[in-house]
């Protein structure tokens, strides 16, 4: 079974790419007949599902993997562990699933840079929902220290009132381009054309 | 014709696949020689070694259809599937559809046999394959589309059926394909949370051209059921365009659904729940129960986003009170949710406890979004031509001058009339 579609993605570290090498290289060996599950990199196509934020393939994946693969493979069990935290929504359950685990050399650069990602959206999430929120609950939806949150959140224009252990958010500018070009002259032509034919 | 030997066959296989002449000529003899093949389905085995799937693709469909009807060819497992397999990456999309039905009996056998290995999933690209050549264009609906996304639900690899799905279909030959392509169409977008392209083409479903209540129309209701109050609370009126045979039955078949959507209206949780127990055998034999308890945890959201239409600022206390929630905090995860997942604009104060509502801040003047329009518009031009091709084209169809010709009054022989008389 050649895996190296895969295999190239993950060294590469293109790993938004992997959860979709990964299905079409698994359909491909399925319409052979080839008895592909045991060799079959189950973890990083799992994971890569969990990079892509695509948690309905992450669970019909860990659906349809024999139940003695899940017995027997702790890392497997790992991974899913990080999806199952995602979607039921327990935001700092995730970290927990992530470093609770010695990962293989293999996967290890993949769960660092969801973990980094999934520090970005959390606090770009807090940034939009939030106005005032506590120094406890940043920390626990960053999976930092308290420390460490109220500096992370001070490098990015928060202000913290230190009696009440509260930080405001200071919403980031949005820079929403606004350039046109004249191709967009010409598309305004031909819809007035077609209105009035 | 006299019986021809299978050697004899092969022989005329070989030599009559080089130009399109020839191959028409192999055709016509091919359909002479089908009750030979068949009664000598067993022996076929042998001879498809002789032939070329990529050259020889009419000649090799005709012998691979006698041999996958043949009830004992078909249990040699492994080399069978293999085989087709084969077959389907090399064939000829030319010469498959010179015999569509042939191809199609072949993938049909194909499927059956996936199916009952219990291995779906083997089946996944070949069919995806054989739906690409067997479609004249991107357009056609073919019988084997609602097979391959039969396959995809089986083998729950959903998303692999958003490559076919996402055609646009101009052009259906059987009504019944429509009916299943649909249904299985709505269920994948239903495993992937897409639940607005479910509820059309379940509305595609219940809302096509029926004389008579069939049963996937009645299950696609149900779910439509569903999906539109998880959408927006409510189920909708039928259109103008549903037949009437739809409207007059499909309720009372689905009343325990019809039921669920009342209660839902009430907006209290513990009726809804209620409501559940009561028809939960009903709904756990439809395989619908997932759906039901996305329903009820919808009525959270329901009940939250009513209170956006009232308030401009409510506490987080109140938010749980109105939203039957246990506490504030509750309310708290519920909102961040649904400000996580766009369906509310909302910012929570936690120093005051409070949530302030906001409007979509969207104001559509951004790049992105103009891209997004015009590409819209664009869509809605091209589809706008081919609705006026296709009026343009009726109106030259035999059939249809033929049923106007006989429904106008008539009047004097002199009397203008812009159908011809033949028509009448």
């Amino acid at each position: 079974m050649d895996l190296s579609p895969i295999q190239n993605a993950v060294a590469s570290g293109s790993y938004a790419t992997i959860a979709d090498a990964c299905d079409e290289l698994m359909l491909q060996v399925a319409s052979r007949g080839i008895a592909y599950q045991e060799d079959w990199p189950f973890t990083v196509h799992l994971l890569g599902h969990i990079f892509a934020n695509d948690l309905n393939s992450a669970r019909f994946l860990w659906k349809s993997i024999p139940q003695g693969f899940k017995e027997s493979k702790p890392e497997l069990v790992a991974a899913w562990r990080i999806g199952q935290c995602l979607w039921t929504r327990d935001y700092a359950g995730v970290y927990d699933a992530i470093r609770g685990f010695e990962w293989s050399p293999e996967v290890a650069g993949l769960v660092t840079a969801f973990s980094e990602n999934y520090t970005k959206k959390m606090f770009q999430l807090l940034s939009s929902a939030y106005s005032t929120i506590g120094v406890a609950d940043v920390a626990h939806f960053l999976g930092m220290s308290e420390d460490e949150a109220t500096n992370y959140a001070l490098q990015h224009g928060w202000t913290l009132d230190s009696s009440s252990k509260m930080l405001t958010v200071k919403k980031p500018k949005i820079i929403t381009e606004q350039k046109l070009d004249p191709s967009k002259l010409q598309r305004l032509t031909e819809y007035v054309f077609h209105l009035e034919h | 014709m006299a019986m021809e030997s299978v050697e004899a066959v092969v022989a005329h296989i070989q030599g009559l696949s080089g130009s399109q002449e020839e191959v028409a000529h192999l055709h016509s003899l091919l359909k002479q020689s089908e009750d030979a093949l068949r009664s000598q389905a067993a022996r076929l085995g042998a001879f498809f070694h002789q032939l070329d799937p990529s050259v020889h693709t009419l000649g090799y469909l005709f012998l691979l259809e006698a041999y996958s009807s043949d009830p004992v060819c078909r249990e040699q497992d492994g080399d069978f599937l293999l085989s087709i397999v084969e077959f389907i990456n090399s064939c000829s999309a030319e010469q498959i559809r010179l015999a569509p039905e042939k191809f199609i009996s072949v993938c049909k056998s194909f499927k059956d046999k996936v199916m009952q290995l219990q291995v779906p999933i083997q089946g996944i690209v070949p069919l995806r394959t054989a739906i690409r050549k067997l479609q004249a264009s991107s357009e056609q609906l073919t019988t084997l589309h609602s097979d391959y996304l039969l396959l995809c639900l089986l083998a729950k690899c959903y998303k692999a059926g958003l490559s076919i799905l996402d055609d646009d279909i101009f052009e259906v030959d059987q009504p019944r394909d429509l009916f299943l392509y649909c249904y299985y169409g709505g269920m994948i977008n239903i495993g992937l949370k897409r639940y607005r392209k479910a509820w059309e083409c379940l509305h595609n479903v219940i809302t096509a051209p029926m004389t008579t209540l069939n049963a996937i129309a009645v299950e696609a209701y149900k779910k439509y059921i569903l999906v539109s109050i998880i959408l927006s609370g409510q189920v909708p009126l039928f259109p103008k365009y549903t037949s009437s045979t739809a409207q007059r039955n499909l309720k009372s078949h689905t009343q325990p659904y019809v039921d669920l959507a009342n209660c839902y209206a009430t907006g209290t949780f513990s009726e809804l729940e209620g409501c559940i127990q009561t028809n939960l055998e009903k709904f756990q034999s439809d395989s619908n129960l997932g759906l039901v308890k996305q329903v009820l945890s919808s009525l959270y959201k329901r009940n939250i986003q009513r209170l956006t239409q009232t308030y401009l600022t409510l506490s987080l206390q109140d938010i749980a009170n109105a939203a039957q929630l246990k506490t504030p905090r509750e309310a708290e995860m519920h909102v961040l949710q649904m400000i996580q997942d766009g369906e509310i604009f909302a910012t929570i104060n936690q120093k005051d406890g409070m949530v302030s509502f906001h409007e979509d801040p969207e104001q559509y003047i951004t790049c992105g979004m103009i891209e997004h329009i015009d590409s819209s518009i664009h869509r809605l031009m091209a589809l706008s031509k081919k609705l006026g091709s296709l009026d343009e084209h009726m109106s030259c169809d035999p059939a249809y001058l033929t049923r106007i010709g006989k429904e106008r009054p008539r009047f004097d022989f002199d009397e203008f009339d812009s159908v011809p008389h033949k028509f009448l």
